[in-house]
């Protein structure tokens, strides 16, 4: 690892599970790649519409616009979304009072047989 | 926040910025939409979860609600959607400083012939080899920021700073303005607007780092000598070299708020920006008194920092005290107890001399500045924001302690 990383103070553990940590900040790093790569292959779609050459100096030296910049930041903000639906569900559901009770009594009511 | 808002602010592009190469900016613009995500959706889908499930649990079992921040996080502590929240916005944290460290591996030598080649704008720099860092800025990497304000170990002298620099842009998320200066800039225009005759002739900023709200003094009072210090030799120098290459003259000096080798009465305007929470208990009385004593009669001492904890609710307390367990800032919470008006009467103020104020944000000043990010749609939006917990940075204003010595 690159020295220049480690801070210090010791890194706060957040879930008893061994291993969620880790596996949060792993997949966290690769949401961040993924948000990086679709940032790169959207400049080389508007190199393209603009008849440019895809090549790495072209990349490189591509400077998002005005409208490129809000068209990845709302892309970028969907992405999340996404990322998040089952914690943001689980919050909603929390406000509409929508338990686990009231699902096995709906499976009593409906499905099982008298 | 208006979750229609599409935050696309950029920072300035100055000699000694670091922002590395396309993928490194596009995973940096990342860590500022995560931030704003969780902003947007993690912070109230827990505010959801303490009002609906641990508070109510709470109260079932005691009888009252709980009674301070402490009890607060008991109640919530095992709750999974406070615990995902929390490594979450860890996660962001720790991302926005890898995103910059990787773009400054590849920097080190044009960023010191960016250095070397700029023109000179008349400030200056003063290193202090012997100065003893204090033990709240050696011990602990503050903002989880590798290496903290002094750098990682024989690190390259200009990188710390720049890493802190596009660092703050992005933990701020563009919030503090294309040159993370709206604290100095709003303290600056409070100072203007409520002083109209004052004409300070020296301004002192204490713990300045890399001068984000250093600068605005030398802008918006030109007549005066700008004086700014800060116990990081890391932080000056790259502080020094920024604003040269902003052609902004300031005098950067490695030195101690807590006891500076200036004159007494050295200044008419003594300011500091977010610095006393990143102090400890024994310090921060010593910086008031050394901020009286380097006064001139009539002088101002403004301190702009968090707002006390003694009007707000025990939600918030708990979300703002997150920040001292999740992201090395061991006296926030502290500070905000701490009684400033007495510890400026025991400077030396005199009692009707100090009072809290707000600050306005300046933000709506960038939107005339023809940066196509900052519009004034987007400058109003901040402006109309109302305060909330755990949000980066409070709607319309900033806390400040204003302190007057006598004529």
């Amino acid at each position: 690892m690159n020295p220049n990383k480690i801070v210090k103070g010791k890194r706060p553990e957040f879930y008893e599970t061994p291993g969620i940590d880790l596996l949060m900040h792993m997949v966290m790093t690769l949401a961040q790649e993924h948000c990086a790569m679709r940032d790169r292959l959207d400049t080389i779609e508007r190199l393209g519409n603009e008849g440019q050459p895809v090549t790495s100096s072209n990349i490189e030296a591509y400077l998002p616009d005005q409208t490129t910049l809000e068209d990845r930041e709302k892309r970028r903000q969907k992405f999340l979304e996404n990322l998040f639906s089952v914690l943001t569900q689980n919050a909603a559901q929390l406000s509409t009072n929508d338990t686990k009770e009231r699902f096995d009594a709906l499976i009593d009511e409906l499905a099982t047989e008298s | 926040m208006n979750k229609d808002f599409i935050n696309t602010f950029q920072q300035e592009v100055h000699p000694l910025l670091v922002d590395g190469n396309a993928d490194d900016r596009a995973r940096q613009e990342y860590v500022k939409s995560l931030k704003t995500s969780i902003q947007q959706s993690l912070l109230p889908a827990i505010s959801g979860a303490y009002f609906q499930r641990a508070l109510p649990a709470f109260a079932a079992e005691k009888g009252r609600p709980p009674e301070d921040h402490r009890e607060a996080r008991k109640a919530f502590a095992d709750d999974p959607l406070f615990k995902a929240y929390l490594s979450i916005n860890r996660i962001s944290q720790e991302l926005q400083w890898t995103s910059v460290i990787d773009a400054l591996a590849e920097a080190g030598q044009q960023l010191e012939d960016n250095a070397k080649s700029l023109l000179p704008a008349g400030g200056s720099l003063t290193l202090d080899p012997d100065l003893e860092v204090p033990k709240y800025v050696s011990s602990i990497d503050i903002h989880c920021m590798p290496g903290g304000y002094c750098g990682p170990d024989g690190a390259h002298a200009l990188h710390t700073g720049a890493l802190y620099d596009r660092g703050v842009y992005l933990y701020a998320m563009g919030y503090m303005g294309p040159r993370n200066d709206d604290m100095g800039r709003s303290v600056c225009n409070y100072v203007k607007r409520n002083h109209p005759d004052y004409k300070p002739r020296r301004i002192l900023d204490l713990g300045c780092t890399v001068g984000h709200s250093t600068l605005p003094y030398a802008e918006l009072f030109p007549e005066a000598e700008v004086h700014a210090i800060d116990v990081a030799a890391a932080c000056v120098t790259y502080a020094h070299h920024r604003a040269e290459g902003l052609g902004i003259p300031v005098h950067f000096k490695q030195m101690n708020a807590e006891s500076t080798s200036y004159e007494d009465g050295s200044f008419d305007l003594v300011v500091s920006h977010i610095l006393l929470h990143e102090t400890s208990n024994k310090a921060m009385p010593k910086i008031f008194h050394e901020a009286y004593r380097l006064l001139a009669p009539g002088g101002m001492m403004i301190h702009a920092d968090l707002p006390p904890f003694d009007n707000m609710d025990v939600y918030t307390q708990l979300i703002l005290d997150n920040e001292t367990w999740y992201n090395n800032e061991p006296f926030w919470t502290a500070m905000r107890n701490k009684d400033q008006i007495a510890m400026s009467v025991a400077a030396g103020f005199a009692e009707d001399a100090v009072a809290f104020d707000t600050a306005p944000m300046a933000i709506m000043e960038f939107a005339s500045n023809g940066d196509d990010s900052y519009s004034e749609e987007a400058a109003k939006e901040i402006e109309d924001r109302e305060f909330e917990a755990g949000e980066y940075a409070p709607g319309g204003g900033w806390e400040v302690l204003v302190a007057r010595k006598e004529d």
